[in-house]
């Protein structure tokens, strides 16, 4: 008897056991359900009559946005995109690069110096507060505290450090001038392009409502609860549920300054790039996202045979681009009969199935300054071998190449690029890393040649950082007095045709020395579901319109 | 029993520090740190020199510990360096779903395993023995996300039965169904897993006592075959299989890291790979730490587990 109640007791507290933890999650899930009674009475409607009704709108993510908190972005393009759901800057920014109004009325200046914003009248917090220059006072001061991280780069406006902080101590900024509740001037130290102006703090500056934040510490400011939880926002759309590298659930905000969404509520879903094919087919989402979303490229021909969805491309992005250790590779001869040895064509036509462009520099060619008249370095191994033979290369001599892991596209890319220049008589050493090793890596100079994408910029002066001799960790430790003084002269212009012709010579000398080489500008699929009517992935400003955008319902 | 218990669970104490200390100091001999995530030609190095001090990371190496591990006697884990959330909660919200995947995966494992490792023995070097005991060995020898893939492309995509990943329907009820159809294809991959490895323990296990004396004595008492089997046998058999399934319950939770990110299931595995991959150390030390805790107290189950169901082990 004893001991088959020893038997039973093993048994009954094994599935006491299973018990309790399936038990445990069915609580969490209804706890979540009744704190949020909103979410609830939505889907008691999504189950009865109202059905037909409620529109939601899947999107398909492939990173995991890590933060909401919408003045430190912790560099993550992942996050952008529910954040600007959430929020509205004063500017939108369209595909093709255009600046349109929205919390702000107009941006005017007469000077290049002093920029007069003026908001609009009605715009409003979600809550119903309205939304006024107290609360740009507020973000400005609070984000560019000294003890306070934050994405903007705002270093140019006046009364800021050169790192774009208040100094240590100081809490107003002397380059801003509140006039009245919907205006509001900055004043930038010397005069700056309006392009500059309206990409940095236009487009790039979100707002934090003073109403609620005003009694935050700013010390502790990132670990405040908004930041989990952001409530109070100014977007189209409103929170409603995060789970941190699962989903982003946003709804439509109702008191909504401009017009009202028609979609009810958005899901931003995390999934690995295979399983995003694979739910784009069976209808779970209804569009991948840019530049995180990418469905991989190599799965074109199998995406495009879904009956569900409408496969497109978008113009060719920003290039994944090869950066040179000049240190240790020195002789320009030696970059460009690289350059040389590349059969970019190849990997266009057969890697990427022709769904890419091939450029050499950094800039993408749909950008403004992109500098038309150069011509791109052929694939010609003979020329290779020339330079290299003039260069009195070592054959025995091995180069290391360090690959990011992570976007299979240009990881197989880089496998080729290793064969082409084994062809020219190159050895390679390949190694791969995860980003935060590659970084420790290459600021140490371990490298002679890595390969990684620079993010987007409109403001074309952020292109030319990376060249400035100054930065003794820099990717590419190059050194050009030349390249420095067209860098500062680019700078500092604001008259747009001389901007235009300093940044086309600085093109030029840097195509010559080969700091850096574009292998291939990828046009990204944009797939969509044939239920969608309105909304697109972009390469940028994919939510500019998002209140106009809709769904059929069934 | 009870002073068995104490002893065992204050000798966990140093062992417990012993592991986190190691794994603090292993974690920081990866090359790359939290701040080189945001290096980018345009962000002042000034102001990433602020962030690393602001993240206490210019602190010497054994400051950074025993602040980590002052915070962990006042009960608090931080807060993760990317999302600045508390670590507590990032941890709190992923146990749940890690937990409930392994149990029922463990389950299920053990529920093919037994009877099929028993009816393996029982008919020994019969057609029906070499089927399952060829099957077992598929099942260890296919690797689970290949597994998990297989049935997400046949009984996900093609047939349309299951949801391909998640752990409930988005937008949807979160009900316990809901929760049940989310759950089916992880846990049959992770069942049958499990079940290839323990369906050999149980076969030589039982093969090893069906031949004992004691069960001829049976037999010559005219017990029949089923209950010499299932209860004299089968009983003895399971002594070495629950050192094994206990040892199984730390390497189920660590093996639930692929199956997680192939069904996109919201458990500790995924929130591992995020964590490792940004250098997120608060988050990963919250992470050593439980792993660390459940191994000890696994350990310790078993054990228990083992004088229960051998009455000739005592602990004194």
């Amino acid at each position: 008897m004893k001991t088959r109640f020893r038997v039973q007791g093993f048994i009954v507290l094994t599935i006491f056991l299973i018990f309790l933890s399936a038990c445990s999650e069915t609580k969490q899930v209804n706890v979540e359900a009744t704190a949020e009674p909103a979410k609830e009475e939505f889907y008691v409607k999504a189950t009865t009559n109202d059905a037909k009704a409620k529109k939601t709108l899947y999107i398909g993510i492939v990173n995991a946005p890590v933060t909401l908190n919408q003045i430190n972005t912790q560099g993550s393009s992942a996050s952008l995109a529910p954040i600007n759901l959430l929020n509205d800057s004063l500017l939108d920014v369209t595909d093709t690069a255009q600046f349109i109004p929205k919390l702000a009325e107009s941006i005017e200046t007469q000077d290049k110096q002093t920029y007069r914003i003026k908001l609009k009248a009605n715009a409003k917090w979600n809550d119903g507060n309205p939304f006024t220059t107290a609360d740009v006072a507020f973000t400005l001061k609070l984000a560019l505290h000294a003890k306070v991280e934050s994405s903007f780069k705002l270093d140019f406006i006046e009364g800021l450090n050169d790192i774009g902080k208040l100094d240590e101590g100081k809490t107003e900024l002397s380059g801003l001038k509140i006039i009245d509740p919907t205006t509001f001037e900055i004043k930038t130290k010397t005069p700056i392009d309006p392009l500059v102006f309206n990409e940095r703090f236009g487009v790039k500056v979100n707002f934090l409502p003073e109403h609620i934040l005003k009694d935050a510490n700013p010390e502790q400011l990132s670990t405040n609860e908004y930041f989990q939880k952001p409530l109070v926002t100014i977007g189209p759309y409103k929170f409603a549920n995060y789970e941190q590298g699962q989903f982003v659930e946003v709804t439509k905000n109702e008191k909504y300054y401009l017009d009202v969404p028609k979609i009810d509520t958005i899901f931003i879903k995390v999934h690995p790039a295979a399983n995003l094919v694979a739910q784009l087919q069976t209808g779970e989402i209804q569009m991948n996202s840019l530049p995180v979303g990418l469905v991989p490229i190599t799965d074109y021909d199998k995406v495009k045979g879904f009956e569900n969805v409408n496969v497109t491309s978008a113009p060719a992005s920003e290039p994944a681009e090869i950066f040179f250790n000049t240190e240790k590779l020195p002789d320009k001869k030696v970059r460009q009969a690289i350059a040389y040895a590349l059969n970019r064509p190849l990997i266009v036509e057969q890697l990427l199935k022709g769904q890419a462009e091939i450029i050499d520099g950094g800039i993408p060619s749909s950008h403004p300054y992109f500098n038309k008249n150069i011509a791109n370095y052929d694939y010609n191994p003979e020329k290779a071998k020339e330079l290299l033979k003039e260069a009195n290369w070592d054959p025995k001599r091995t180069i290391t190449f360090i690959i990011p892991v992570g976007n299979k596209v240009r990881e197989q890319a880089a496998d080729i690029l290793v064969q082409n220049l084994e062809s020219v008589g190159i050895k390679v050493d390949v190694q791969k890393f995860d980003f935060p090793t590659l970084i420790d890596k290459v600021e140490k100079g371990e490298h002679d040649i890595t390969i990684f994408t620079r993010d987007y910029y409109i403001e074309p002066s952020l292109y030319f950082t990376t060249y400035k001799s100054d930065d003794p960790e820099s990717v590419i430790r190059f050194k050009n007095p030349l390249v420095d003084e067209l860098i500062k002269k680019g700078e500092q212009e604001i008259i747009e045709e001389k901007r235009h012709e300093i940044y086309n010579q600085l093109q030029e000398v840097l195509h010559d020395e080969v700091a850096t080489l574009a292998v291939y500008s990828e046009k990204r699929l944009q797939v969509v579901s044939k239920n969608v009517l309105v909304g697109k992935p972009l390469n940028l400003g994919t939510f500019n319109n998002v209140n106009q955008w809709d769904i059929e319902t069934k | 029993m009870g002073h068995y218990i104490v002893r065992r669970l204050l000798i966990s104490i140093p062992v417990f520090l012993g592991i986190t200390l190691l794994n603090f100091l292993i974690m920081n001999m990866a090359p790359g740190n939290p701040v080189d995530m945001l290096i980018n030609p345009n962000i002042p190095k000034e102001l990433l020199e602020i962030k690393k001090e602001l993240l206490g990371l210019n602190d010497p190496l054994y400051i950074q510990y025993v602040k980590w591990l002052g915070g962990f006697f006042r009960g608090e884990l931080g807060y993760s360096f990317s999302s600045f959330a508390p670590v507590s909660q990032l941890i709190g919200a992923r146990i749940g779903p890690t937990l409930l995947l392994a149990a029922a995966s463990m389950l299920v494992g053990i529920l093919i395993a037994v009877p099929v490792g028993v009816i393996s023995a029982v008919k020994q070097n019969s057609k029906l023995d070499y089927v399952m005991t060829g099957l077992s060995f598929l099942g260890t020898s296919i690797p689970p996300f290949f597994l998990g893939l297989g049935f997400i492309y046949l009984v996900g995509i093609k047939l349309k039965w299951l949801p391909t990943g998640g752990m409930s329907t988005l937008g949807g009820s979160g009900s316990f169904g809901d929760i049940l159809m989310h759950m089916i294809l992880p846990v049959i991959v992770l069942g049958i897993t499990i079940a290839g490895k323990k369906v050999r323990y149980v076969r030589a296990s039982m093969l090893d006592v069906l031949h004992q004396d004691y069960l001829r004595t049976a037999r010559a008492k005219g017990l029949s075959e089923f209950l010499v089997t299932n209860k004299h046998a089968l009983r003895n058999a399971l002594i070495p299989i629950i050192t094994i399934i206990g040892a199984e319950i730390p390497l189920v939770l660590g093996g639930s890291i692929i199956i997680e990110q192939v069904f996109q299931w919201p458990g500790i595995g995924q929130l591992t790979m995020e964590a490792i991959l940004s250098r997120d150390y608060p988050t990963l030390m919250g992470i050593n730490l439980i792993a660390a805790c459940v191994i000890l107290l696994t350990n310790l189950f078993t054990d228990i587990v083992y004088s229960i169901v051998d009455p000739r082990i005592k602990y004194s």
